[in-house]
């Protein structure tokens, strides 16, 4: 059973071909990155995926139940969880508070055992009561990713989870990953960090002007002519 | 110092005083003031009710709703209309009717308007207002513009502890809704970030849909007592627009989506408006001050009253102040996502 | 019998245009600026309502009559719709506080202030703007076109195209254009969106009153007739899909059209539970343009 499996995804605004025909699987337990200049559809693709946005056409399955054209509230029920690129924090709410409000939809009697184990796993729990609008950005990341946790959702999308988080954070975060990976969760990533994605993707799925380019390992990718294009921008042939 | 949760009405010996303190003295009003101060009261009691209904949509929900007086006027009508000589209910039995009224107008208009930004629903109700103001004065059952009278077999004092425990029960319920259960933080969620509540699986439509139900039902049942009270209504004493503007302004000025702004506003308020008439006789210049107060607090003081409070938790805007500079990197989270459901 | 009966419907449909006319003025501005400063203006109605008092004050204040008079009614109210638009900027830009319902609220206030001021300033009597310069009925074929109306007309055509003009001829137009569709790109661009921000607000402002003038020459109105324009112009709007310029014109006379036929076939009182009838049935149906831009994303 794959974890997530999207086939010819398309999506357009207006004119624009956000994302152009997009396929591929994503096995229980795989970490897997997605790369690409900006502009090249990564973060269309993942509100597709959380059903943020609607597709064009094509389809997604989850955890081999297709969920295309599923709302995204659906969807997450169903076992995604998500991070934002630019951090959603419940600004009115507390830490904790927010790491509660994260629980609602799933277990909640043991919800606040459960908000303490995360704090104390990312190391915020010096900060638990304070609101969430005077985090700093990195520690809005953190919180961000811990949020998604709460409902201990089976497949994680991460966009850009560890952008201007200084080190030690990042560390928090990726042995967070790696924890969660042995129990069982799935990964996607988008990154623009390389060091970060050469450490913990096992696989990486490179994109460009809406579709894939190629996929393969870290070197693969690094030696492969296309990608290369891609990011330095070699005129179309 | 740091910024505690600015909404979590804690039980602690400091905050329980000061409520019982409260308690005695409005359980005990009729008792030592004249019959004008005990129906002035009633007033405070009944816009305390009012406002803290329409902070249930408008703050804890974070979808401003301009018609709210409808519900107010569905409740009002419902009394006067089963009171009448013929129908003869007992007052007791109107008011869960209006509720149930209000609740499914509140229905009908919310569910394809919440899913929309809040624009539309404020626009949507608003002009559910009018429609029904202008309905109201042209039908027949409802009195047209003669308005209905209610039978006037009752005590002041009467009025003034229903409307005081209908307002009591509106806070006890709001407190326990939203300030101590699971659908509370639902609730704040979507109000917070609308984008990130559906990520973590919250169907946010039918969350606000619940609010707005909700919010609906309980102004109903103080327009039902209030039409009882004053035995006379029409569409320009239940239904107008002004009230619904008081109410808007009461939150706003008391401190939106905080469980005793609303208090706080309409006793100021309120007050302040039978000061004025009883001195100035003026009601259009209470118009005038109330829109200069509700846009001079949207400008200046935007947390309300509670946020001058020298306890309240809320220290946000002190923070914000002097953590400008870090957050500027920070392009912030009210720009881009809660511009989807603004 | 049919002859009549056609001739009724006619002119029904002729009177609405014509008054969709002024409808589609007010409209266009409260459009724009919606799609500029991102603020639903709840002070819309109130503008034409004070633009008609000023009609009124031109005579019994200057002497001079009110179509004359127009052009001072736009920079006087531009003026103050400029000085007025910063502060809206700055509470839909705040950072802390629900900054697009903040700024609601905040047009809300304002209008409740005008209405409240004007209501204890002029009491409640209904008045019409009175102008000589135009007056007398055009008769084409049996039917009625008051010069007026004409007039009216004539000035929404006039003004809506010269703002269309401005909108898509100069280059503070495409600046307003580029803002209204990405206003965090059109800042990153150069262009000074608070600034801008203000001269759309202030030339919504004039216009809206300018057609205040003429709505008050056409029908009576007291201070407390702002909520009822607003309304309308939120019908329009609503119609045609917040921010969206081109539909407000169709929406505009659809809404004349409307509303005459309601008043004329059914009865006058029911003109305001129909429009909102009809304004629920399409938020309900959500047609592409309303649901397009209503929808998160």
């Amino acid at each position: 059973m794959s974890a997530l499996a999207v086939s010819d995804l398309k999506r357009s605004f207006g004119g624009i071909k956000a994302v152009a025909g997009v396929s591929f699987d994503v096995g229980v337990k795989e970490i897997v990155g997605i790369i690409g200049p900006n502009g090249s559809g990564k973060s269309t693709l993942f509100n597709l995926l959380s059903g943020t946005i609607p597709p064009s056409s094509g389809t997604i399955r989850l955890l081999d139940k297709d969920v295309t054209h599923q709302p995204a509230y659906r969807i997450a029920r169903q076992g995604l969880g998500r991070t934002f690129q630019i951090p959603t924090p419940f600004i009115n709410m507390t830490v904790r508070e927010n790491l509660l409000a994260a629980a609602v939809e799933g277990e909640w009697r043991s919800a606040r055992s459960r908000a303490e184990e995360v704090l104390a796993a990312l190391e915020i729990s010096h900060i638990a009561d304070d609101l969430a609008s005077t985090l700093s950005g990195g520690q809005q990341r953190l919180l961000e990713f811990g949020r998604v946790q709460m409902r201990d959702p089976q497949i994680i999308l991460l966009d850009e989870v560890t952008a201007g988080v200084n080190p030690r954070l990042r560390q928090i975060i990726l042995g967070r990953v790696r924890d969660l990976q042995e129990r069982g969760k799935t990964f996607l990533v988008i990154e623009h960090d390389m060091e970060l994605v050469r450490t913990i993707c096992e696989r990486i799925i490179v994109m460009d002007a809406g579709e894939i380019v190629f996929e393969g390992t870290f070197e693969e990718v690094a030696r492969n002519e296309r990608v290369v294009d891609a990011y330095l921008g070699r005129p179309e042939t | 110092m740091r910024a505690r949760g600015a909404n979590s009405a804690r039980l602690t010996a400091r905050s329980v005083i000061p409520l019982v303190v409260v308690v005695v003295f409005l359980a005990t009003l009729p008792l030592w003031v004249d019959d004008y101060w005990v129906r002035v009261w009633t007033g405070v009691a009944m816009w305390a009710g009012l406002a803290a209904s329409w902070n249930i949509i408008g703050g804890y929900a974070g979808y401003i709703s301009f018609g709210h007086v409808a519900f107010f006027g569905i409740g009002a009508y419902a009394t006067a209309i089963l009171m009448q000589p013929g129908l003869d209910w007992n007052f007791f039995l109107t008011l869960p009717v209006g509720a149930v009224v209000a609740g499914v107008f509140a229905f009908i208009v919310g569910w394809p308007t919440l899913r929309l930004r809040g624009a539309y629903f404020a626009i949507a109700t608003w002009a559910l207002a009018e429609a029904l103001a202008q309905l109201v004065n042209t039908v027949d059952f409802t009195g047209g513009s003669f308005g209905l009278s209610t039978p006037g077999n009752a005590e002041t004092g009467f009025f003034y502890y229903a409307m005081l425990i209908a307002s009591a029960l509106i806070y006890l319920i709001i407190f326990a809704v939203f300030e101590r259960s699971r659908f509370g933080y639902k609730v704040k969620a979507v109000r917070d970030n609308e984008a990130a509540a559906q990520s973590l699986g919250i169907n946010t439509t039918s969350v606000k849909l619940q609010a707005f139900v909700m919010s609906a039902a309980l102004p109903a049942v103080l327009g039902g007592i209030n039409a009882y009270w004053i035995t006379f209504i029409n569409p320009q004493s239940v239904l107008a627009g002004d009230i619904t503007d008081q109410m808007v302004v009461m939150a706003l000025v008391g401190g939106l989506g905080h469980l005793w702004g609303p208090a706080i506003g309409a006793t100021v308020l309120y007050l302040s408006s039978t000061w004025l008439s009883a001195n100035f006789g003026s009601s259009t210049g209470y118009i005038a001050m109330i829109g200069a107060l509700l846009a001079l607090i949207v400008l200046f003081l935007p947390d309300g009253l509670v946020g001058l409070m020298p306890r309240a938790r809320n220290m946000r805007l002190v923070r914000q102040m002097l953590r400008l500079p870090d957050r500027r990197a920070d392009p912030g989270p009210d720009s881009d996502t809660s511009r989807e459901r603004s | 019998m049919v002859r009549v009966t056609m001739q009724l419907l006619i002119q029904t449909i002729i009177d609405g245009l014509l008054v969709g006319g002024l409808y589609v003025a007010i409209s266009i501005g409260f459009s724009l600026a919606f799609g500029v400063l991102d603020v639903v203006d709840f002070a819309v109605g109130e503008w034409v309502m004070l633009g008609a008092f000023m009609g009124v004050a031109s005579r019994a204040w200057f002497g001079i009559d009110p179509i004359a008079f127009l052009p001072a009614v736009f920079v006087i109210f531009a003026l103050i719709g400029f000085l007025v638009a910063p502060l809206i900027y700055r509470v839909r830009t705040s950072r802390y506080a629900r900054p697009a319902l903040m700024a609601l609220a905040f047009t809300f206030g304002i209008a409740m202030f005008a209405r409240g001021t004007m209501m204890t300033a002029v009491g409640f009597d209904p008045r019409t703007v009175d102008t000589d310069l135009v007056s007398g009925t055009l008769m084409i074929g049996g039917l009625h076109l008051p010069w007026l109306r004409l007039a009216g007309f004539l000035f929404a055509i006039l003004s809506t195209a010269l703002f269309m003009g401005f909108l898509f001829f100069t280059r503070t137009g495409l600046a307003v254009r580029a803002t209204a569709q990405n206003k965090r790109n059109a800042s990153l661009m150069g262009i000074d969106v608070k600034r801008l921000s203000a001269i759309v607000y202030a030339i919504y402002a004039g216009m809206t009153a300018m057609a205040g003038v003429l709505i008050g020459a056409i029908y009576s109105f007291t201070a407390q007739v702002g909520p009822q324009y607003s309304l309308l112009a939120f019908f329009v709007v609503v119609m045609a899909g917040l921010g969206s310029v081109g539909g407000v014109l169709v929406a505009g006379l659809f809404l004349g059209m409307l509303q005459a036929l309601v008043t004329v076939y059914i009865g006058a009182d029911y003109t305001l539970a129909i429009v909102f009838g009809v304004l629920f049935l399409i938020l309900l149906v959500s047609p592409q343009g309303v649901l397009r831009r209503g929808l998160a994303a």
